[in-house]
């Protein structure tokens, strides 16, 4: 789903279906992934896209692609650190962690490191509470963080890039 | 259907009833936001805790929400029980963490919901001490003010907007505690019902930016009931004024019309009132002179006259000043009429005749409840909110079909849309006559054949279905031809038409036979020297404006009453101007011949007389002795009694209009080479009245020469090409635009310029490239 070939023929079977198809909406979602594959994020034209080969108004799209958190609207680094900040890694020090990776990264909440490198997000809740406080590094759950661990995790980042 | 106990009352409620729902309907309050009549039960806001006892002694109460809990007979409902009172107080203190508390300079001060509910349930004192999250602003243009800090998150404003109202511009982006209410981009809101957001929202998150130019809070506002003016449906209103001017208009229920919600040219279309170039002062000849020199000019010519006077009276005027001029005409032995085009008069008395016979038109919320419906022409423009009540039953799962001849914004919710040329409708319609007559044998090959089957099955299997026609768009025969498509329905079937003019109905139970046509030929002929125009605009008449201006030029005197700069009133000898709507009291005849009173909200601080009082001064003047207008209108309809304002107003009982016209609907002339039919392309804010309202003829759009793209095809032409048209008064350069939604041969253009030409919808245009 995630290569240029697929998002085409993905277009293509859109296309084909009739205006009036209450399936063309449901397509919405796997579209917006396949767009943000190939382009990091969704702008405001691929939106208009989405729109039109879905049969959405762009409200709607926008709706849904602001709603889906794994969906940017802006653009983001190649890795994305989403430090949970829902109620358990709240009451486990989510805040301070969210500061220690704008601290240790360099890059505000949010924005994209001047390589392109690397973005820290908050995130909604991972379903990691028992690991809390938890985080997703490039879709990859690492949990019972502090302030160390989560140096450690970027400065391995780093050196791997 | 059954009762429960809420803190010891027995409160009944019927099928299907919320708790909240039944408890409303009851007169027992329970805080709430996010509940709304017309919108229903969502759950977000939780503020409507209430708790119930359990039926099983040994369990313990619990907390729910009352606008999701079904109603059940026998229950125990507590809304004062302290489990209840903590969760709303808490709910109020976590909405009111991010709300920016800055009630003394919020618009909605005063009327906000917000503040009635912290005021009534939340902690008296604050603890939060954080930042506060806040968003930015997005322009909605120039009706809609946006300040999304104060939201509560109720999701009403969407709800109405996308789910009620059908618009697609507005809706819930982003989640958690972001959620924002906007547009995908800055711009102005395109629903013509985008305004109601004003009014659903409980708190200021949406204001009215016209109100919002010249505020005044709302405690501060001087009201009282009045009745909208802009179009022929009667929406009730509640305008309110201070210091002398008008600043706003808000919606006020009625069961039966338009409920909850008003349309935006309903809410804006008021600025005319205040607009600068309004008469305001009485001038003979070009000079500003009082009231009583006015007068007494007018009536010396009045007297020279004699019976060579005229007098015209409008479907935007009152049923008092019609009548009661109609009266001074009598006396006088002139001449009355009530349109300046006469096909606008055969064709709305047409449909008032059509009116009577059908036993009455549906209300708005009989509209609603309707499971198939055929529009003839585009109702959006010409009564907004029979296009919302349609809508409405859209949601349903009524089928709509529209037969039409210009762009309309119900074809998007149409199930059968059919475009054709303004001469092929009355063809169509009896066509359709036919089909529904004989259950259609599908032999048919033509597409248009086709769909008039479909419409005819939507029609004839439809339990309640109704017909609408635009009477402005529509020639007499035609009108009667979808009477005669309701009376082969059968009595299931409703007839309404959306008239031309607040009071269109009731002038056209005034209007003399033929007498538009009879005034125009004595002025001409010099028979009616002295013509008296009351709230009408012959002189800017689409089809005839240049006929009356040359008309004009054989009068000896001129005397016009008006409220706002009509051509007619610029060019007068003898100018009176009037108090404007909600400057004055009187009775509008709606669509469904219901008149209803309005009230005079206030009093400019220099106060106009209104259009029966001018009447009144001047047959004083004139030393004639005329009844007052309740003894007119006794006189005219048998019993009548003036309704009282602020009330669900009263049928009117009239004797029956005869047709003017039996002109059966011929062939449609064949097509002349360069020629074209001309249909009427409007918007929702267009009207003589809102047309002197800035803010909302700023989301006008620009005016242009609209064609389908196969016409334009085959005659070459191509989009935003500069072309030049040419009608019997006058050229217009205007650039083409393609359209999907005008008909073949036809080419569709905005009021303005068929005045500018001089062609109404039908005629015939001539259309020349410019290479």
């Amino acid at each position: 789903m995630n290569d240029e070939s697929n998002r085409q023929a993905l277009q293509e079977d859109l296309a084909q279906l009739p205006a009036t198809d209450p399936q063309r909406r449901a397509a919405i979602v796997p579209m917006m992934q396949s767009l943000q594959a190939e382009r990091g994020y969704l702008d405001d034209k691929s939106i208009k896209e989405v729109a039109q080969v879905t049969g959405l108004s762009t409200t709607e799209v926008e709706e849904l692609a602001t709603f889906y958190s794994l969906i940017y609207r802006y653009p983001a680094g190649r890795h994305v650190l989403r430090v949970c900040d829902s109620l358990c890694c709240g009451l486990r020090g989510a805040d301070r962690l969210l500061q220690a990776a704008e601290k240790y990264s360099g890059v505000s909440l949010g924005k994209v490191s001047p390589d392109g490198a690397f973005s820290v997000l908050p995130s909604i809740c991972l379903g990691l509470c028992d690991q809390a406080p938890a985080a997703l590094l490039d879709g990859e759950a690492v949990g019972s963080l502090d302030e160390a661990a989560l140096q450690a995790l970027l400065q391995r980042l780093q050196q791997e890039d | 259907m059954g009762t429960m106990h809420i803190d010891g009352h027995e409160i009944p409620f019927q099928e299907n009833d919320n708790i909240l729902k039944a408890a409303l309907a009851a007169n027992i309050e329970i805080p709430y936001f996010c509940y709304h009549a017309a919108l229903g039960s969502l759950g977000a806001c939780r503020l409507c805790a209430v708790e119930i006892a359990p039926e099983d002694p040994n369990k313990k109460p619990r907390v729910v929400m009352s606008c999701l809990e079904p109603a059940k007979d026998g229950i125990n409902v507590s809304v004062s029980a302290a489990a209840a009172r903590q969760v709303r107080q808490t709910v109020i203190e976590f909405l009111m963490v991010n709300h920016p508390h800055d009630c003394p300079v919020c618009d909605e001060g005063g009327e906000c919901r917000l503040q009635d509910m912290t005021v009534a349930c939340g902690p008296p004192y604050r603890r939060y001490r954080g930042r506060k999250r806040t968003f930015t602003n997005q322009y909605l243009g120039p009706l809609v003010h946006h300040e999304m800090n104060r939201c509560i998150t109720c999701y009403r404003c969407t709800r109405f907007y996308q789910d009620y109202a059908l618009g697609d511009d507005l809706g819930a982006m982003r989640l958690r505690n972001e959620v924002y209410f906007g547009r995908f981009q800055e711009g102005p809101l395109t629903s013509p019902f985008a305004g109601n957001v004003i009014e659903v929202c409980p708190t200021g998150v949406f204001t009215d930016a016209v109100f919002r130019q010249h505020f005044a809070r709302v405690w501060d506002l001087e009201t009282a009931p009045s009745i909208c003016p802009h179009c022929s449906v009667g929406c009730n209103t509640l305008p309110g004024a201070r210091d002398g001017t008008l600043r706003r208009v808000c919606n006020r229920f009625h069961p039966e019309i338009n409920r909850w919600f008003i349309c935006d040219r309903g809410r804006y279309g008021h600025q005319y009132s205040e607009h600068p170039d309004r008469p305001l002062t009485a001038q003979v000849s070009g000079v500003k002179v009082s009231y009583r020199e006015a007068l007494a000019a007018a009536a010396e010519q009045i007297k020279a006259a004699r019976d060579r006077t005229g007098g015209l009276g409008s479907t935007r005027e009152d049923l008092e000043s019609n009548a009661i001029l109609q009266t001074l005409l009598n006396k006088l032995s002139g001449r009355f009429a009530t349109f300046s085009d006469p096909q606008l008069e055969t064709a709305t008395t047409a449909a008032v005749a059509a009116l009577q016979s059908s036993g009455g038109a549906p209300s708005l919320s009989e509209i609603e409840q309707a499971d198939a419906a055929l529009v003839v022409g585009d109702l959006t423009t010409h009564a907004p909110m029979m296009d919302l009540a349609l809508r409405q039953a859209y949601r349903t799962g009524a089928k709509l079909a529209i037969l039409h001849s210009g762009p309309s914004l119900l074809t998007r919710f149409a199930a059968t849309t059919l475009t054709v040329a303004p001469h092929e409708i009355g063809a169509h319609l009896l066509h359709l006559n036919e089909q529904a007559a004989t259950a259609s044998t599908t032999s048919n090959k033509h597409e248009n054949e086709k769909k008039l089957a479909d419409i005819a099955t939507y029609l004839t299997t439809a339990q309640r279905p109704i017909l609408i026609g635009v009477s402005e768009t529509m020639a007499a025969p035609e009108i009667t031809a979808l009477a005669q498509l309701a009376n082969a329905l059968g009595s299931r079937a409703r007839l309404a038409y959306a008239l031309p003019g607040a009071n269109a109905y009731g002038t056209a139970l005034l209007t003399p036979t033929n007498s538009t046509t009879a005034m125009l030929e004595a002025i001409e002929s010099g028979q009616i020297q002295t013509l008296i125009v009351m709230g009408n605009d012959p002189l800017g008449d689409t089809r005839l404006g240049a006929r009356w201006r040359e008309a004009r030029q054989c009068l000896s005197t001129f005397i016009v009453s008006d409220c706002v700069a009509t051509a007619t009133a610029e060019a007068a000898d003898i100018l009176l101007p009037v108090a404007a709507w909600t400057e004055r009291g009187g009775t509008f005849v709606n669509y469904e011949g219901r008149a209803q009173g309005f009230a005079p909200v206030f009093q400019r601080a220099e106060p106009l007389p209104n259009t029966a009082e001018v009447l009144a001064d001047l047959a004083h003047c004139l030393e004639l002795a005329l009844p007052d207008a309740a003894a007119v209108l006794s006189n005219i309809f048998p019993g009548y009694q003036a309704p009282l304002p602020g009330t669900l107003g009263s049928s009117l009982s009239a004797f029956p209009l005869t047709m003017q016209t039996e002109t059966p609907i011929g062939s449609a002339p064949l097509g002349h080479p360069g020629h074209w039919q001309v249909t009427l392309a409007s918007w929702y804010g267009d009207d003589v009245l809102a047309s002197y309202a800035p803010a909302l003829v700023e989301l006008a759009p620009p005016a242009a020469a609209l064609i389908h793209p196969t016409a334009a095809l085959k005659e070459r032409i191509e989009d935003k090409e500069q072309v030049r048209l040419r009608g019997p008064a006058g050229t217009v350069v205007l650039s083409v635009q393609l359209n999907n939604d005008v008909a073949a041969d036809t080419i569709a253009l905005a009021r303005v310029t068929l005045a500018q030409l001089g062609v109404g919808h039908g005629d015939l245009l001539e259309l020349e490239r410019i290479s």
